[in-house]
């Protein structure tokens, strides 16, 4: 995947995410100059098809993005904008541009007005709202998914946040929206949860690598008793621990990213998403261990890292939600084996 | 960070048809085997079912075809041994040969070698084993002591292997021992080419396993002649040529599938009805599944591309073998009903079976420590 968009996304957030810019972010400041490059490099365009203004590359690779927004830390909603734009080009609804974000719609209810479609209720959690634009979700009306597009300046907004600090906001909506901010989805996504939980899993893997190397280097440059740490094994095994669980969360979620838009998303995201989840406790809690003190300060960068894959598990759906999913469809499913759910559940078929 | 990331098995890698044309072969000769027997896994031998197997042209799959084989893909051959291993099919005949032992002696052997063995591989008609460990050399393998010298016309033999999975059946063994001095630990090791049924002065005698099953075996080469054209690849270089052997030892479904009967008798138990919590687990189970084969997939990918990923398959085989592992506790963490060895119902069976199979798992084909050191070595540890 080492793709023009990937070394062009990978320059910009390494020259650009500092840890003074997410200390500031966590401190309230929207890093809006990096939104500007970020928009002005396209890369929140990726995911929409070309004809609907994006550049054609294939959604695997474009959802590679989050990934590298999370292995850098990024505190904007670049991953959410990606969905969002992909999610309202589906529903053939003009891009706003700016910054996106989405929010799960199971909250909201819609009720048809006259010509408009009243939506009332509460959206949780919402990520970056306050930072945002627009807020897109994705709720039933009559049985089908509508996307609906929500202008943030017309809501309310209790802010919140996660545990790295990053804007989580509850926001009440009530309001008309006109043809111009909701339709129908002509097929199903899977639903904002599911494809929220797609750019958390990817963005794990990203901040998993992260902590894994910079765990690397600091057994390596760490010296204790006479050598760096990295010589005693039982360090060693602890980051061979590290590497294995985060090899198993990339596959994960790059099979959920494979299968975006297929009949198989619905199963491999759940397994994305679980996978991901209970990677992150092991490989928080080995890194801490492996940096001693100082990765337990503010000063050191690693709790950037740690925190977000510590919050990431709970959006979307846990790692109990996202497991209890996909034991339900395992223990029910019409196949005579298990081992035929299996390898149905990743086999690559027709869209869905 | 290369060694986190791996690629997608290419597309098409599913390959449908012929997992089909697996199943239904499966359905029709092990529809009485029961799940006892299903739970030996790999480790379940027959010539028979070896041979039927390779009529249907699926032993020595990725062989050439002027070997005998069928010059088909890694990921096709991937297809054809992970439904063996999900039916639990007795397959450690022609497994060993298929798996490492056919590929070593096309890539390094002689003419006369790849003409004599390789077709009858592909036939089904031969079985291998792997004679590397001995009683000072586990983890160790550079501490191996048997030794070959040079004599008229060949060498003599003289030293002790143990653990030899399937000795006493096998046709053949690889060697490993030594054929020089060398002032580098990994230097003057040889692979040799032994022919047990023919060879004189070897002794091989059962060691019985803690599940009271005879699989492994000691293997004393005592003064034993081998010929000269018993050399396979190069005098000196059986250190790397055993290396290279070992991704594809490492990363098959076979390290992550040998629980996979009980997985099966524990869902039909839990059919009927699971709570939420027991959904839940299963879950976790299904996700760690998907993953692992689609790393080992990965793993097959690449190997077809010729690249040599050793580090991902340390990788599968190490998370492969705490999967395995788990799957007694995650069982009776669900289901409470005791193990009976050999008892009527299978689900209890099946768990005795493998509640005794399971410590082998993170020892045999490296242990976890030493994968362990490998993966670390991999990324970077100075
Ligand atoms: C079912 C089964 C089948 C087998 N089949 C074969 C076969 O067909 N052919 C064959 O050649 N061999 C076979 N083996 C042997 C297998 O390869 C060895 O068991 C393995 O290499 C470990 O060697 P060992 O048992 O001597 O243990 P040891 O090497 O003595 O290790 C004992 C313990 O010490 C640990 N240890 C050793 N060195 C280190 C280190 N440097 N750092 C940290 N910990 C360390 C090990 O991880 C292990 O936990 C088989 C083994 C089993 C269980």
């Amino acid at each position: 995947m080492e793709s023009m968009i990937f070394d062009m996304a990978e320059r910009l957030l390494r020259d650009h995410v500092t840890h003074r810019l997410r200390e500031d972010a966590a401190a309230g400041q929207c890093p809006d100059a990096l939104w500007t490059r970020i928009e002005e490099a396209g890369l929140h365009m990726a995911l929409v098809p070309e004809e609907a203004g994006g550049f054609g590359v294939p959604a695997a690779e474009a959802l590679g993005l989050a990934r590298i927004a999370g292995a850098h830390g990024l505190p904007l909603p670049l991953a959410e904008t990606l969905i969002a734009n992909a999610v309202l080009a589906r529903a053939g609804l003009t891009l706003p541009g700016g910054r996106l974000t989405i929010a799960e719609g199971a909250g909201l209810r819609l009720e048809r007005r006259g010509v408009a479609i009243h939506a009332s209720g509460q959206l949780t959690v919402v990520p970056f709202a306050r930072w945002a634009d627009r807020i897109v979700t994705i709720a039933a009306l009559d049985g089908t998914d509508h996307v609906l597009s929500l202008p943030v300046k017309d809501l309310t907004l209790t802010p919140g946040q996660d545990l790295a600090g990053m804007p989580r906001d509850e926001v009440a909506v009530d309001r008309d929206l006109t043809e111009a901010d909701a339709a129908a989805l002509p097929r199903s996504m899977g639903g904002m949860r599911g494809l929220g939980a797609l750019v958390r899993s990817l963005a794990t893997a990203g901040a998993m690598e992260t902590i894994l190397q910079m765990s690397v280097e600091y057994a390596n440059d760490r010296v204790q008793f006479g050598r760096p740490i990295g010589k005693f094994q039982a360090i060693q095994h602890s980051l061979a621990t590290m590497a294995g669980e985060t090899a198993a969360s990339r596959t994960a979620a790059e099979m959920a990213a494979d299968s975006y838009d297929t009949a198989a998303f619905a199963l491999t995201v759940a397994a994305a998403k679980s996978r991901a989840g209970e990677a992150a406790e092991t490989v928080g809690a080995l890194a801490h261990q492996i940096h001693g003190a100082i990765g337990y300060t503010q000063e050191h960068a690693l709790h950037h890292f740690t925190k977000r894959i510590w919050s990431w598990r709970d959006e979307f759906g846990t790692e109990l939600e996202w497991s209890t999913e996909l034991g339900r469809a395992a223990l029910s499913s019409p196949q005579d084996t298990f081992w035929q759910f299996i390898t149905d559940s990743t086999a690559q078929g027709a869209p869905a | 960070m290369t060694l986190t990331a791996f690629p997608p098995p290419p597309p098409g890698a599913d390959h449908d048809d012929l997992r089909q044309e697996v199943r239904a072969f499966l359905a029709e000769e092990l529809a009485d085997f029961p799940p006892e027997k299903r739970a030996k896994s790999w480790n379940g031998h027959s010539r028979d079912f070896s041979r039927k197997l390779a009529q249907r042209g699926w032993v020595g799959m990725t062989f050439p075809k002027e070997y005998g084989g069928h010059a088909r893909s890694a990921l096709e051959r991937y297809v054809v041994s992970e439904e063996l291993l999900a039916a639990g099919a007795p397959v450690i005949s022609h497994w060993i040969a298929d798996r490492q032992s056919g590929p070593l002696i096309l890539a390094k052997g002689t003419e006369e070698q790849k003409r004599a063995i390789v077709p009858r591989i592909a036939a089904g008609e031969l079985s291998f084993c792997i004679g590397m460990s001995e009683p000072d050399s586990g983890s160790d393998l550079a501490a191996t002591r048997t030794i070959a010298t040079e004599v008229e016309g060949g060498y003599r033999v003289n030293g002790t292997k143990v653990w030899t999975t399937y000795a006493h059946v096998a046709d053949y063994m690889i060697l490993f021992c030594r054929t020089g001095k060398s002032e580098d630990r990994h230097g003057g090791m040889s692979q040799l080419l032994v022919d047990l049924k023919t060879t004189k002065d070897i002794q091989i005698s059962p060691i019985i396993d803690m599940a009271g099953e005879h699989h492994f075996n000691q293997v004393i080469f005592d003064n034993t002649f081998l010929p000269a054209d018993a050399l396979l690849g190069e005098k000196g270089e059986g250190w790397s040529q055993v290396m290279s052997e070992l991704a594809f030892e490492r990363s098959g479904p076979e390290r992550f599938l040998s629980s996979f009967a009980l997985i099966e008798e524990m869902i039909r138990v839990l059919r009927q009805d699971a709570t939420e919590a027991q959904q839940a687990e299963i879950g976790r189970l299904a996700a760690h599944l998907m993953v692992l084969r689609q790393m080992s997939r990965s793993v097959a990918g690449m190997l077809n591309e010729g690249k040599n990923p050793a580090l991902q398959a340390a990788i599968v085989k190490d998370l492969g073998a705490l999967f395995e592992q788990d799957i007694p506790r995650l069982a009776r963490s669900l289901i409470s009903r005791p193990a009976v060895p050999g008892g009527r119902d299978s689900y209890a069976a099946v768990l005795a079976y493998t509640e005794l199979a399971v410590p082998s798992f993170s020892l045999r084909g490296g242990t976890r420590e030493i994968l362990r050191g490998i993966i670390a070595r991999g990324l970077g540890l100075r």
